[in-house]
Parts: structure tokens; sequence; C-alpha cells
């Protein structure tokens, strides 16, 4: 028997990671996982890692593993069809992906339409990236590649909060400050179960302190478990909620005693004048936004020295106003309201008793958790955080999927941000916060991303929708640049613009757009849409359709069945990766530190895998490209540039490099980096140590202190700017004949207008050809803490554990519905929409509407080991992909409206 | 250990991490913990709720080991020896938590071992009781080491360490200054199943700082009839039809034997022929016990079950045996009445034992009621009586029948029979027996009544043999039916039940100055 050695490794199969872990090993197999107790000090969630981690053993020794390289030998394509795929070597395989590879270069990297012929995949809210080595710097050197194509995204993200949180206060993912949040509406945000285990350990702390938490969703989840009170939604109607707490607080409370007046005079644009066509009124030299300053009765510039600026009234007012495509209209004596008048006068018909009528919470109710939201603010009082005194506003609101994205989603996480807004709590301690950046640069400082824009505010980098600057030809087959300004232009931009257009497109050729041709070649990587997307049957049809699949596998799953070839990379225990740790990050990781944590290779291979990065390396060789690949590192692309101040790690850009020397010079870069050249550490220290850290301020938590230093603006609560990118996109689109958009481009609103969202999905029955009355339920998932992102629904030791949680084996229905319906415990049901059916066993609970059923997770597997024998119903089988459910964000709702019988 | 119910989110953390520490094998779990619903819509609770070994101060499944394999340590930890254990799982229907398994066969989670797995085995917890131990041996090792266990995490039982919530803490409550000792003290808590006075060293915590949590309703019949509501314990299957059977054959048995030796002794039965008798139910009782050796796990160990005289009621009914064996048999070789009354006085402390042994198994309401060891004791008795009934209708001249105290003794029986069974039915909901069981109880009834009951009362009045011996076939079925019944049948476990339920949060931050408005 040999010696046992735990050796350091970081788990990030969900998105609310890193976390780190030890792998206890002997004789070069992994027998168990712990938590890395080392950084217990540092790691906000106590050093720990979530049930999934213990998954990584058997996700190690899974004997339906893919054991080596394999090509598809039936060239027919389907999902009957048995790909018989034929093990071959890895020179083989390699050669023949680089053989197309080379021949896309050779023919153009676009191809007739434009697009890339190039298309990659990687799924998990971006935590591929953390696995893949330097597969990106092998992207970066390929040049235009098309990633596009979605695995899910849409529906099973936060899209709205994505999108504006970022515009509005660099918040891709929202959170309370939970250490000090006193109260919290949680409008069906699922963090006990998505929020990984800093979310878990922070608002364990929160609850056992006091704070309270009203949970508003249409099943009790595991959050509504642990919350003071259950408010059980109609689904969809989360908008009009939140639209009665604004008017609540607006209308029927003093809002001069209860709001935060002097941070919506300086901190928002609400003071802003708006001209009679809903556009700023500006200087009309400067072109700055002018308000009214009431201590001397002139209108002003906004940043000039005001004494009083109004919030509220009619002013007569001379100015400008700047329409979209550079139209100016002239004023001479306007009739002008401050921004604020017009929120006051828009929210003024949304009274809790209209909401009662359409989201089924009784006003009282409403009115009862406005006024606690209120009694909770503490307004006007600071705390000192690392010297600095701070305004205190311990409340929150936060948003849940399906609630944030598709339409009302902009709707929702407007009212939420404007409920922050009226009390000061955004992004100062114990409010409304922003966890990090992924749209604004620079990526790695949220607070570094607060500089200076136009008009007072942020700046944002929109999509250009300007005559001279609109991309009328998309580059990529979802077009976000062309539909969506909102989405901006990072890495991530085309993960998060209309990701399911490729699969509708392909589907069915949109008016006066380019030939939606498939890609010649696509990547897919750590993903599987065939199951994970919204109407997955239908994308894998679309897949079948594919040319040329290469899958890096781990075992057959529903995507890879369609693939040309296999490719079984050495997986999370056994590959080696630096990656970034700390600082601020979703959903809940709010660290003190910030530093680098190693993923190595703990378990020697049991068969033929290889480490991402060898398989980068050698596909840029072999394609020809690796000069360009090599540079691509130096520069940055396996998450640390190799040259910075002071230091030079790069590579010989010449010649291919090892697995060990990339991450060497990796971790000499990061190291130095950190320390200041302090503290330089190759690769074998951190496989020793497993991570380093140095201190980060958490004064960094918020933004308030670069906001105030820059006297900056939220832009709150009036869209003038996005209103003009709207308009501005729909002249483009007319001018193209394209009115497939049309309905999209009426969410662009410089204040957003409720209007009834159930019935979008209700209605959409009659779009096929149905009558909505067949379909009398709604249809919902919700996330399992266990399998959540993780890719583990072929580990049994997952499914073991998770069969504790109710709903992990069937679909969740209220138990005095099944009775009308006749159906029992376990009775074997179909749930059925227009787009499938889907089939499990009932399971009857007390803590879900009547009206209302519930599938966690994503299943209905049909070719994974395991999962295809675990038969548990999946919402993707029902949901639709269709224009009309489509918001202007490019974004869906994970719902549908359904029936339910007993089989 | 303190588990705190407004931490814990039921993430499985430290269920997987326990699967981890102690490579358990498929399905089981040391430390599970369930996902409890109460309310009705829409007001609704839930709440996760962590089970598992509560290594109780008073642990209702040491007394009952035969082996001495579960013992409770100074420092109150309730260990395993796997090496002594025989698999008799009489300490996993003892014990009211449910936090005993055993696994008979090798179990690998994809249907094939695995080289971990292999590397992982243990071998010699193959059918014996398994159960949490609190990482013993992370504990001691972690002890000798300079650690404290409940700070240090190495030192610490593996789910308290991997708790993402911190909801479970580990700690010695002999210390005052120990954290779960403060934890304890400082807010309340309630112990599950306390009226069972096992002292349980699980204390949940279940209030904020400003919110005392609140009283429970009590569970509606409905709910504690599902089988899906993981408070409702589930049918027990350590004790099958095996089982079963020892009570059954070695019920009717030791009863035969005892009616026999008195009947002999009162003039009732020719006391020439007793030696017979008792060989007779000798062989009955051996199809009993060698039944119930078809049980245990681990069967050529099974000697070690007389090793626990001075506490389990197995040992001693193994010592029984061990008497009435040999008694018999001197019985047979022509020993006089020394050794027959000898048997006699074993045939009785046997069903006696018995009658504890199911009475003993504190996990199982059905069993525990205080009825129970009268019921198979009588039952045993007029079991017996049934067979030297149907002894005497095969051997005439065995017993005089008509107008005889014998009659008027199974009439007697018969009806004390029925007494019991109809108090043990009425007082079943009051003594905790759940719905499931009960309806296995009330379906028992009527038949029971008719056959085991009616029947041989109405026969017994006739006074002939051969009517006697239908009495006695029917007196037998009776009692065989319902020990069956209630052993195999009705032995639901305890299950699970909070007394009190938290209160989520407080908002005693909110100024109730600002709450109030115009």
């Amino acid at each position: 028997m040999g010696e046992k050695r735990k050796i350091p490794v970081f788990c990030y199969q969900c998105v609310s990671g890193p976390d780190l872990m030890k792998v206890e090993v002997e004789d070069g197999i992994a027998l168990r996982v712990e938590s890395n107790y080392d950084i217990r000090g540092e790691h906000p969630g106590g050093g720990r890692v979530c049930v999934k981690a213990y998954g990584l053993v058997q996700k190690t020794y899974n004997p339906s593993r893919i054991r080596q390289p394999m090509k598809r030998t039936n060239p027919k394509k389907g999902r009957g069809e048995n790909p018989g795929f034929a093990p071959i070597s890895w020179d083989e395989a390699l050669e023949i992906v680089a053989a197309r590879l080379r021949g896309i270069r050779e023919r153009g990297l676009r191809d007739e339409s434009g697009f890339p012929r190039l298309a990659v995949t990687t799924g998990g809210g971006g935590t591929p990236v953390q696995y893949m080595g330097t597969f990106p710097a092998f992207m970066a050197a390929w040049g235009p590649v098309d990633q596009g194509y979605g695995a899910g995204q849409g529906v099973k993200c936060y899209h709205s909060e994505h999108l504006y949180g970022e515009l509005w206060h660099r918040a891709f993912i929202v959170s309370p400050d939970t250490p000090y949040v006193n109260y919290i509406i949680n409008c069906g945000n699922n963090v006990e179960a998505s929020g990984g285990v800093v979310g878990v350990w922070r608002e364990a702390d929160a609850r056992v302190r006091g704070a309270k938490r009203v949970q508003v969703e249409p099943h009790l989840s595991i959050t509504g478990a642990m919350s003071a009170e259950w408010v059980p939604i109609k689904p969809k109607t989360d908008a009009a909620f939140l639209f009665a707490l604004v008017h609540r607080i607006l209308c029927e409370r003093n809002w001069t005693e209860v709001c935060d007046v002097p941070f919506l005079k300086q901190r928002t644009n609400s003071p802003y004048l708006v001209g009679p066509n809903g556009w700023f009124l500006r200087d009309p030299e400067s072109k700055r936004p002018l308000l009214w300053d009431s201590a001397d009765g002139a209108a002003k510039p906004f940043d000039a020295n005001v004494g009083d600026p109004a919030l509220t009234g009619t002013f007569q007012v001379a100015g400008v106003e700047l329409g979209p495509d550079g139209e100016i209209i002239r004023h001479n004596a306007a009739q002008a309201q401050p921004a604020f008048q017009k929120l006051l006068d828009h929210v003024a018909p949304y009274a809790p008793e209209w909401a009662e009528r359409e989201c089924d919470v009784p006003a009282a109710t409403i009115r009862r958790i406005a006024d606690e939201y209120l009694a909770h603010a503490c307004v006007g009082q600071t705390i000192e955080i690392e010297g600095m005194r701070l305004p205190f506003r311990p409340v929150a609101v936060m948003l849940g999927k399906t609630v944030n994205n598709g339409w009302g989603g902009y709707h929702a996480c407007w009212a939420r941000t404007v409920l922050a807004v009226l009390v000061g709590a955004l992004e100062v301690p114990g409010g409304t916060l922003g966890t990090a950046v992924k749209l604004v640069r620079p990526a790695a400082s949220r607070t570094g991303s607060c500089l200076p824009g136009p008009d007072g505010f942020m700046r944002y980098d929109f999509n250009p929708t300007s005559r001279e600057a609109w991309e009328s030809k998309p580059h990529i087959r979802n077009a976000f640049r062309t539909l969506v300004p909102l989405v901006s232009n990072s890495p991530w931009s085309p993960a998060l613009g209309p990701a399911h257009l490729p699969w509708l497109f392909q589907k069915q050729q949109p008016d006066h757009w380019p030939k939606q041709t498939t890609p010649e070649v696509w990547f897919c990587y750590r993903t599987n849409p065939a199951i994970s997307s919204w109407n997955a049957p239908e994308v894998a049809e679309r897949l079948a359709e594919f040319p040329f699949i290469v899958a890096f596998a781990y075992t057959e799953d529903e995507t890879n069945h369609f693939a040309d070839v296999l490719l079984p990379e050495a997986t999370d225990l056994e590959s080696l990766q630096l990656i970034r740790i700390g600082s601020t990050k979703f959903t809940e990781q709010f660290w003190k530190h910030e530093g680098w944590a190693i993923r190595q290779p703990a378990a020697a291979k049991t068969l033929d895998c290889v480490d991402m990065t060898d398989i980068s390396t050698e596909l840029a060789r072999r394609t020809g490209i690796l000069q360009e690949y090599n540079e691509a590192i130096n520069r940055g692309a396996a998450g640390m540039g190799l040259r910075g101040k002071g230091f030079d790690y790069a590579l010989d850009p010449a010649k291919p490099h090892a697995l060990e020397e990339i991450w060497d010079a990796v971790a000499r870069a990061a190291s130095h980096d950190l320390s200041d050249g302090k503290e330089v550490h190759g690769i074998d220290w951190f496989k020793e140590h497993g991570y380093m850290l140095a201190p980060f301020p958490q004064l960094d938590w918020y933004l308030h202190p670069a906001m105030t230093r820059q006297n900056l603006r939220y832009e709150l609560p009036y869209q003038e700017r996005i209103v003009r990118h709207g308009r501005e996109l729909a002249h483009r689109l007319h001018e193209t004949g394209i009115e497939w958009w049309d309905t999209q481009l009426k969410e662009y609103e410089f204040l957003p207008s409720y209007e009834r969202f159930p019935d979008i999905w209700i209605n959409y029955a009659r779009e096929v050809g149905r009558d909505p009355a067949e379909y009398p339920l709604w249809a919902l998932t919700a996330r399992s803490m266990q399998y959540s992102w993780g890719a583990n629904v072929g580990l049994p030791l997952i499914s073991e554990v998770a069969a504790n949680i109710a709903g992990h084996r069937g679909v969740i229905i209220n138990r005095a519905t099944a009775r009308s319906l006749g159906i029992a415990e376990g009775d074997a049901v179909a749930i059925e929409s227009v787009a499938g059916v889907t089939r499990g066993r009932a399971v009857l609970r007390e803590g879900i509407r009547p009206d209302t059923v519930l599938m966690i997770g994503q299943f209905d597997h049909w070719k994974t080991p395991y999962a295809k024998d675990l038969k548990v119903p999946s919402l993707n089988t029902l949901t639709s992909l269709a224009l009309s459910l489509t918001d202007s964000t490019g974004s869906g709702s994970d719902l549908a409206r359904v029936k339910l019988y007993r089989e | 250990m303190v588990v705190d119910l407004n931490r814990c989110v039921g993430c499985q953390t430290c269920t997987a991490a326990c699967k981890h520490a102690n490579d358990t094998p498929p399905g089981v779990q040391w430390r599970r913990v369930l996902d409890v619903e109460s309310g009705t819509y829409p007001d609704v609770q839930r709440l996760f709720l962590v089970t598992g070994c509560q290594h109780c101060a008073e642990p209702p499944c040491v007394p009952v080991c035969p082996t001495g394999a579960t013992r409770q340590r100074a420092d109150g930890l309730v260990t395993m020896d796997y090496d002594v254990c025989i698999g008799c799982a009489y300490c996993a229907v003892s014990c009211p938590y449910q936090a005993r398994t055993i696994v008979h066969d090798e179990r690998w989670y994809y249907g094939k071992e695995t080289v971990q797995e292999r590397k992982v085995a243990h071998e010699e917890r193959l059918g014996v009781a398994q159960k949490c131990t609190f990482c013993v041996d992370r504990v001691d090792e972690g002890k000798a080491a300079g650690l404290t266990p409940g700070v240090d995490p190495q030192a610490t039982p593996a789910c308290s360490a991997s708790c993402i919530a911190q909801a479970i803490h580990f700690g010695d409550f002999a210390d005052p200054a120990s954290n779960v000792s403060k934890l304890a003290a400082g807010n309340p808590s309630f112990q599950m199943h306390a009226e069972l006075g096992t002292d349980p060293q699980i204390k949940y915590l279940y209030t904020t700082p400003a919110v005392p949590g609140r009283d429970k309703e009590p569970e509606d019949e409905e709910r504690l009839a599902d089988p899906s509501n993981p408070l409702v314990g589930a049918l027990q299957t350590f004790w099958d039809w095996r089982a079963a059977m020892n009570w059954c054959f070695g019920g009717a048995s030791s009863g035969f034997a005892v009616v026999a030796v008195l009947g002999a002794a009162a003039g009732m039965v020719n006391p020439a022929r007793l030696r017979v008798l008792l060989a007779a139910a000798a062989v009955l009782m051996a199809i009993g016990l060698f039944c119930v050796f078809l049980e245990i796990g681990r069967k050529l160990r099974f000697w070690r079950a007389l090793t626990r005289l001075q506490s389990s009621w197995m040992s001693r009914e193994l010592y029984a045996v061990l008497v009435f064996y040999p008694a018999v048999l001197a019985g047979l070789l022509g020993a006089g009445p020394v050794a027959l009354a000898l048997a006699g006085i074993a045939a009785l402390t046997f069903l006696i034992c018995q009658a504890m042994i199911l009475y003993k198994a504190r996990g199982i309401p059905a069993w525990r009621a205080p009825l129970v060891p009268w019921m198979i004791f009588a039952s045993g008795l007029l079991e017996g009586f049934g067979l030297l009934a149907i002894a005497g209708w095969l051997w005439p001249g065995l017993a005089a029948y008509a107008g005889s105290r014998l009659q008027l003794a199974g009439i007697t029986l018969v009806i004390a029979n029925a007494a019991l069974w109809y108090a043990y039915r009425s007082s079943a909901r009051s003594r905790g027996i759940g719905p499931l069981a009960r309806r296995v109880i009330d379906r028992v009834t009527m038949p029971l009544h008719f056959v085991g009951h009616a029947i041989p009362a109405l026969l017994l009045l006739s006074g002939d043999p051969a009517l006697f011996a239908l009495a006695g076939i029917a007196a037998v079925a009776g009692g065989a039916y319902w020990k069956f019944s209630v052993v195999a049948r009705a032995g639901y476990q305890q299950g699970f039940a909070l007394p009190k339920l938290p209160q989520r949060g407080s908002g005693r931050f909110a100024a109730p100055a600002r709450l109030e408005h115009r």
C-alpha cells in the first residue's frame, strides 16, 4: 500500500465557485475529497466545498467514460442513428480535426454569409473556461469564431440583470451585501440552492443574526424554506409586485421623508429635466442635460454648481433634446419635468390593488412589505468600512431566474434597482451590490470599470446603432452586435446575445437576413445543448444538421451523439490549470483577498485522455497558428499576461511548449503580479501550496467610493440612452426591411410600462394553432444544489443524495391539484406543452401554487449513461424556441403552459 | 453535537462528505438530511432535518446487543466493533432514530466495482451493523495530535467540518467551555424523541436571537400515513419472515413445553408422556431457531450472542435454549422429574425472553408498546395449549378434556388473549403507533378474533377431543398470524417528529418608529 497524500485543487463546477479542496490519493488513485481547510480563514465560505465536489471521484472512475479518441463511422446523423464510434489514436484524431481546420483556413475563415466557419460552444455559465486550459488561446489565435450558439443561456441565466445590471451598477450578477443586510425582498432567487458555498455560508449567518428575507415565488424553494415569509406569487408577474412596491413608497408614503433624497438628487438622473419628446433637455451649447435649481430658480447643466436640484414640478426651460440619429430638437420654452416627476406619474397607476389582480399577492401584503423595506432601510445612517464612512442601507431586492429574463425581466430588473435607488441602497454597505463585470472593461476590476461616460453616468460601450457604425451584416449567427446594443462587445457578449437565434434561424430563415449557414466545424466543450437548451429536442434536431462536430467528450451524451470526432480530455482531477480567485465574484464571493489557485492532476490517468492545454497546443501546431497561439498566451489568454510591469515570462512564440512549461510561466507571472515581484513562484510551488493570496480591500465591494470620487450618477430611473439606441436600431432594421424584431423594439421605453406578461406564454398556444385552454397550468423549474452546472447527472452518488430533496425523482404538484386530477403520490404522469411531452412520477407537495408544477434541474436524458435510466422529467422538453417569446435583449423565460395527466 | 435548524439548507454536503470520510456503500447514509414539509398551502413550512446516530447518553442499542459489538465509550460515543457483531440487527430495530444499516452483499455505484471503490472497500462491514461513529477515528487521531474536536476541522467529524452553513457543531457537552455547550446553554433546543428517555446527544436549535420558534402543530393523520413523508418511519426490513418464524415457532413450542409441564404437575396431563411432548416442543423450537439463524449476517459468529447475558434478552434467550435442550435430552434419556421441571423452567424463560426481546426493540412503536410482552407471553401459553390439544387428539389418553380444569384454562387463555389484543389495538394510537402500523393491526383484528379467539372458545366448550384439537389448530394459527403480522408487517420504524419549528428571520433590525405612518 502506498503513501497517502492530499493534493490541493479547486472545484469550479458551478458559477458560484471556485472553492478549494484536497484530494486524498494513494497509489495514484483518488480516494476521497475534502475541503481545503488551509484557506478557511480567507475564503468567505470557511474554505468548504459543496456536495458537487464530492462527485468528482466518481466522475474520474466512471466506467462509461470515453476511453480513447473515437471517430464516427455512420455518416447519417439523427437521434435514432447509431453513430458507430470507432476507437482511433490521438494522432489520427487530431489530424482529422486539423485537416478540417486547415481546409477552413485555406478557403477563408468566414463563409459566404460572412459567418465564421468555426464555431465553439461551452456551457455552464462560463465555468468551462476554468477547465479548458489554453483553449482560449487557440480561439484567439484562430481569428473569427462563432461563440454564439447557446446551450440554454437566455432562459437559464439572469439575463436582464446581466445586461442592465452591468449598465447601471457594474452588476453582471447582483448580490445583497449579506454580511450587513437586514431585510431582503427576494423574488424567486434561489440562493440557498444556487449561491454556492459562500452564498449558503453568508446567508446562514445573516439569518441567525436576525436578517429577514421575504421570498416571493410560485413554489416554496429551498431558499423560500429558509425565509421568514413565503409569498406565493403568480408566475411571471413579479414586475407587477415590484411596481406596486415602488408605488407604495412614492405615491402612498411621504417619499420626501422615507426616501434618500440627497442620493436621488446627487447620484441619480432623477433631477434631470426631460423635454416634451422624452429626451433629456440639454444645454444648447454643451449638450449637457439640465436640471432645475430651486435655490435660484434657474435651469443649469447637471455638473454646474447647483444649490437644490428640483425633483418635482414643471418648468419652462429653453434647451435642446437629442433624439436618435443626431436629431436635435430645439426648444425656446419647453415644458420640462425632472425625471423623478416622470417617475412619480409613471408609477401612479400601479397601486397595490392593481397589482393584487395581476400577481395574486394581497394588496395589504404588498403595502406591508414596502413598509418593512423602508423601516429597515436606515436612510441617513452611515457605517465605517476600512476607515471610510459610507452610507449604511441594509436592504436589498433580489431577482431569480425566470423573473429576470424574457419578457418582463427588464421591468423587474428596473423596478428592483429603482427600489434600491429610492433609499440610496445601491452599491453601499448593506444594500444591493454587483459582484463582477463581464461586459465592461477592465474585466478584473469592477470598481476600476467605474469610469466616467456621457451625461454624468458611467461609461458603457453599447453596440453602435448609428447609420455609419451599425453592424448591418451580423458577424456571427446570433447577431448580438446587430440586434442587441446593450450586450456590448466583450468576449462574453456572444454568449449573452440572443444565443438561441442560431438554432431558430437554422430551422426557419428570417427575411432580409444573410443565409443562415451551419458552421463547418463546431467544437463543443463541457456542454450538452441537446439537453440544456430551451426546447432541447429541437436543438438536437439542428445538431444533426451540422456537418462536422468535434466533441470534447467525457461519456457519450445527447450532444456528442451527433459528433464526428470524440476527444476525451483529462477531467477535473487529471489536468492542470491556474486560475484567479478572490476579489468579488458571483454569486456571493466577496473576499478580502485575491490571488491564484491551482487545479492539478491528482489521479493518475486510467484511460487515454489528454490535458486540454496539450490538445490546444497540438491543434495550434497542426493548424499552422502556433505563433499566434503562443502570442495569445503571452498576452494573457491563459488567464494572466506573461509580460507585465517589471516582468517578462513570455514563451518563445516559435515553438510548442509543454503543459508544465506553459503553466509555470503563468504561475510566475501571476505570483509576480500579485506580490509586486516579492514572491515569484513556479508551478511546483503552487502544486504544493495550492493557492497564493494578497489582500483585497473590502471598500472595493462597493461602487460608492468610486462614484462619489468621480462625482458620477447612476443611470436611473430614466432610460434615455437605451431608448435612443432602441430608436436608432428600429431605423436601421426598418431600413433593411426587417420587421420580425418589431415587438422587441417596443421594449425600449424611457420608463418601462407593465403589460400582462403571463398572457404572452398563454397566448403562444394560438401561434402554433392550439387553444390556450388546453394548457391550464404553469410549468417551472428550479435549480438543484446537487446538480446545477455540475454536468454530474451521470454520477450515482449525486443522484443518491439528491433524492433526499423533494422533487429530484419527478414533478412537484400541489397536493390539492393532484387530488382533483386523480393523481396520487408516485403516479406516472405526463406533462405536455405545445412543444413536447415529458414524463415522470408525481411528487405531491403543499409548497407550490395550485396552478403550477415544477421540475427541478435538467433531465430527460436519452443517451448519457446512468442518467438515461433516471426517467426524470425536464422542463427543457416543454419550452418553446420562438421569436415571440424572445425579449429585446435576446432572452426568453424558463416556463411553459402545460397540461398534466396520469398515464 | 448541536444542529441549527435555522442554518441547514439541505444541500447534502455533509451526507456526501460523510460518505467519503467513511467509505459507505451505495444507499448507505450515516448522515442523512431530510426535506420536511408541514402545513397546508399557502401556509407551509419547509425545513431540513439532519439525522443519524444521536450517540444517546442512554443508548437503547447498547444493552440489547447480544455480543457487545455496540458499546458506549467513557466519552459518550457509541461505537461499533465490526469484528464482533453477528449482524442480528437487534440494535437496528432498537434505535428510534433509524441510524443503523446492515449491508449483506458488496454493492458498487456503477454496478461493477471501480479501482477506487476496491481501494476503500470495507469487507469487515458486510453482514454487520453499521452507523455513524461521529468519525471516532478522526476525533481520536486529532486529539492525539493535539487538536481540538469541534474547533480543528481535522479532528472534527466530517459532516460538521464540511458543513457549508455551519449548521452542525461538534464538541464536548461535558466541557462547559466547549462550543456546543455554549450554543446549547445560550439557545433553546430540543432533543429528538426526548420522551423515549434515550437522552440523545444531538441538540437541535430552532430559534434566532429574537424569535422564539414555535410549537409544531401535531401532524395530521393523512401526513403520518404518507410513506413519502420523510418524517414517517419506513417498514423495518431487518427482521423479516425468518425472525417472525422464531416468534411463531418459538412462542408456540416454549408455551407447549410450559403448558405440558404445568399440566403434568397439576395432574391434567399424563406425566409418562411428558418427555415425548417436550421433545416435540424442542423440535418445533429448533425450527424457529434455525429460521432466525438464517437471518443473521455473520452466521459463523453466532456463538458470540452468548456474551451479553447481563443486558441482552437475546443472549438470555440463548441461555434458556442451552438449558432447555440438555434438560429435554436428559428427560429422554430417562432422567427424573427434576430434568423435566428444569426443561419447563427453561421454556418459560425462553418465552419471557421472546416477550422481552420484542418489547426492548425501542425503535419500533408497534413492538415496544407495554402490552406486547404480555401478549407474546399469553399467546405463547395459548398456542402451547393448542398444541397440547392437537397432541391429545393424535395421542388419545394424553389428557382429559370435558369439564376438566384444562377446558377452563383454555377458555381463560383465549379470553386473556382476546382482551390483550383489544387493549393493544385500542391503545395503539396513544402509544405512538403510527397509522401505517395501525392499519396492519386493524386488518389483523377481525380474522384474529374470529380464528384465534372466537372459534377456539366455542370449540373448547364442547369437550370433544377432535373439536378440542380443532380449537388448538385455530389458536396456534391465530397466534402465528398476529405475531407474524406484528413482526413482519407492522414493524414501522419510529420516524421523526419536530416539537418545535424554527421561525426564520426576525426583522428585529426594523426601526418600529418608521413602520408607523399616517
